[in-house]
């Protein structure tokens, strides 16, 4: 298996690839475009083995091996998909399409009901069962939520004109939205930053010795990139001013 | 004079952020501040404390959904959790349903497991992963065995001894859904709310107030929240880990965006009423 | 023709999504074989899904080749791309580990494919700091609400940003991770359960227009 002169190749590959998709941040350029498109045939390719080996090979051909007929009628119905690309035969894919929607839309409505409908709704009112045994401090978180669901509530039911007590509701709602999104856009920040360290920190440990110090090299080369073509480009753009 | 500043200030050239924003992480990384935070959010604590009371030989289903993209966050959220499940003689069954995590499961369960000294289908089970979550999700809960009838190396799963007495959720103690995805939202949905098993999530930062409806229902016993939510519950099992530096690295560029978005609001009150 | 080409799949999607809406309410025996049944199937059904994913990306990157279309070198990275990831899975027979060290794919997936992907979404990261201190503005009480809220998860997220604020409001003897907990637990959750139930009348509507064949937009056209 891989040694240490491939783990030592995978550093510079690795590093190389991060280094270029960085780069576009300075400025669009061939490098980040090659890795770039790498990224999407990399993608396409590790999906295309994990379906291969992981459910077309256990759940679909060895099954039929094994003469297990049954599988061939989703099978089928899955191969009617792809004649989406035969414009002739393309509604033939509405035999898989049908089958997944039907299927789906049979288990979403009840379990969207339970789970985000009535157990919502529940999780507002169930505190108020309590009362006797809340303190003043979760009687008002309590009163909060319940004011503020209804707010938002009215905020997105757009069926009544905004008008008086309702756009007075609808308004009091936007604050409590506003309190959820800026919550959002605080954690946005750590997750962002969460995925930046990660990256860095692969280029911190490519920057070793062990890996002829890859990420240093690398950068610098990039940086040297840019000069010259900032160069070139500046004396193309002068010469061609000139000829003008 | 001031004005022609401050909007310069305000209009400076991008790049010269990223470059800011670069230098200030690299340089924690290079440099720790060696700053440990000991407040543990009362999610993670839940989350922990929930494991924490289940009896040894208890089946966990541990749903692994995050990619690459996500795994800088979930990566240590997963290696804390399953030590935690290892530490107390949990056993545990993988599954996922995001095909870029299945290299990163391996590489999770080619470390922690060793620590522990658990073997592979007498402690753990890997299960390969499946295209349609809420069709995997609804088979469970009458027959394990007519989604996952085959590890990830196509061994019989029936006859592991990890698996000896599952067949569906009935004997199933807890659900660890650490995911990049909505997959806590199918675990809640199908599992949680209409069989009764108790779901924990480990979520990106990013997607941890959403979840704030299921916590309080009681539909989730408990959630990690990014890298923090990592961060926390190393802590809680005294194994410091990638989340932990992580958080210590992350502390300066927090507080960076926080003076960045001040200073321009600043500026341009400056420059309104200037 | 018209038959086979609408009515039927029409009717499939009415019978399948009826009968397993009621699997839902009805414990019985049948009802759990058929829905076992179409587990399975619909398992089977969604893989072939990704192949409509594969084949529209092959075949934009191969028109572009033959017309050489602007940028059109870029797309023969694509194969490249998809090669190497395919090859070493097939070599490894799919498996990303042999005990401890990495095959030829696990050497694939963490030197190509980890860390593309890592860093595609690393970059955002960069943007994001630009946008708050370029875009993130207080005009309004709302913006401010807004700028209060993302400010304590900030500083409170981060063990400096703790210790910032126990300087600066020690003296409240309130810890900013019992104010991040209060936000999380208390009025973030009014605002994520409304939008909630909304999503969830709409998911259901849209569920049931396409039980019933209201809704025929996943079809085509005619």
């Amino acid at each position: 298996m891989p040694d240490t002169t491939l783990l030592i190749a995978g550093a510079w590959i690795s590093a190389g690839l991060t280094i270029f998709l960085f780069s576009f941040l300075y400025k669009d350029n061939p490098f980040f475009k090659i890795a770039e498109h790498l990224y999407l045939g990399a993608g396409m390719g590790w999906w295309f083995q994990v379906y291969l080996f992981d459910v077309l090979k256990p759940k679909v051909w060895l099954p039929l091996m094994n003469h297990d007929w049954l599988v061939i009628i989703p099978a089928l119905l899955g191969l009617s998909l792809i004649t989406q690309f035969i414009p002739k035969i393309s509604w033939v894919s509405r035999y898989g399409f049908t089958f997944l929607m039907g299927y789906g839309s049979g288990l979403a409505i009840p379990a969207g009901l339970a789970t985000d409908f009535i157990n919502q709704i529940g999780g507002t009112i169930q505190p108020f069962a309590n009362l006797t045994g809340m303190s003043a401090f979760t009687f008002f978180n309590s009163v909060l939520m319940a004011v503020g669901v209804i707010c938002v509530l009215v905020y997105f039911f757009f069926s009544l004109e905004h008008t008086g007590v309702i756009k007075k509701a609808s308004n009091v709602g936007i604050y409590f939205l506003m309190i959820y999104f800026g919550a959002a856009f605080g954690n946005t920040v750590m997750a962002r930053f969460s995925l930046l360290y990660g990256r860095f920190d692969k280029l911190y440990a490519f920057s070793s010795r062990e890996n002829f110090y890859a990420t240093q090299i690398i950068l610098i080369g990039m940086v040297i990139y840019f000069i010259l073509h900032g160069f070139f480009a500046g004396k193309k753009t002068a010469s061609g001013e000139e000829a003008a | 004079m001031l004005k022609d500043k401050l909007n310069a200030v305000l209009k400076i050239d991008r790049r010269w952020i990223f470059l800011a924003l670069a230098v200030v992480l690299f340089g924690a990384i290079m440099h720790p501040l060696g700053l440990i935070s000991n407040k543990i959010s009362r999610d993670t604590q839940s989350a922990y404390d929930f494991m924490n009371k289940l009896p040894a030989g208890s089946f966990v289903i541990l749903s692994l959904d995050y990619d690459p993209a996500t795994s800088p966050e979930l990566n240590p959220q997963a290696m804390a959790v399953a030590r935690h499940a290892f530490s107390k003689d949990l056993r545990v069954g993988v599954v996922t349903y995001a095909a870029g995590a299945t290299a990163l499961i391996e590489k999770v369960f080619s470390v922690v497991p060793g620590e522990f000294k658990k073997e592979y289908g007498r402690d753990y089970v890997i299960f390969p992963y499946q295209p349609n979550a809420v069709a995997a999700l609804t088979q469970m809960a009458s027959d394990i065995y007519g989604i996952y009838d085959k590890d990830k190396d196509g061994k019989d799963a029936r006859s592991l001894p990890v698996m000896k007495e599952i067949k569906n959720y009935k004997n199933v103690s807890l659900v660890v859904c650490i995911a990049g995805t909505s997959m806590p939202d199918a675990w809640v949905a199908y599992a949680g709310d209409k069989y009764g098993v108790p779901v924990i999530a480990g979520v990106t930062a990013i997607s941890q107030p959403g979840y704030g409806p299921y916590l309080q229902k009681k539909q989730l016993k408990g959630l990690l929240g990014g890298m923090k939510g990592a961060a926390e519950y190393e802590y809680l099992i005294k194994t410091p880990g990638e989340g932990t530096s992580g958080m210590d690295a992350l502390s300066l560029a927090h507080v960076m965006v926080a003076a960045l978005i001040i200073v321009s609001n600043i500026a341009i009150v400056i420059l309104k009423y200037l | 023709m018209k038959l086979i080409k609408k009515y039927i799949p029409l009717a499939i999607v009415f019978v399948f999504g009826i009968l397993t809406l009621l699997t839902y309410y009805v414990p019985h025996k049948h009802s759990v074989n058929f829905l076992e049944a179409m587990n399975k199937w619909e398992n089977i059904v969604s893989a072939f899904a990704f192949f409509l994913g594969l084949i529209s990306l092959f075949y934009s990157h191969y028109a572009k080749i033959s017309r050489k279309a602007d940028g059109w070198g870029y797309s023969i990275f694509v194969y490249i791309g998809f090669l190497a990831i395919a090859v070493p899975a097939y070599v490894s027979h799919g498996k990303n580990m042999n005990g401890s060290s990495l095959t030829w794919l696990g050497w694939a997936f963490q030197y190509i494919y980890n860390p593309l992907s890592a860093t595609m979404f690393a970059v955002l990261a960069f943007y994001i700091v630009s946008t708050a201190y370029k875009s993130f503005r207080i005009k309004s009480l709302q913006a401010f609400v807004l700028f209060v809220a993302a400010m304590v998860l900030i500083l409170g997220n981060v063990p400096l940003g703790q210790m910032i604020w126990e300087k600066l409001f020690g003296w409240t003897s309130c810890a900013i991770s019992d104010i991040v907990d209060w936000i999380l637990h208390v009025p973030a959750v009014a605002g994520k359960r409304g939008i909630m139930i909304g999503i969830a009348i709409g998911a259901v509507v849209t569920a049931l227009k396409i039980i019933f064949g209201i809704e025929r937009q996943y079809l085509g056209k005619d």
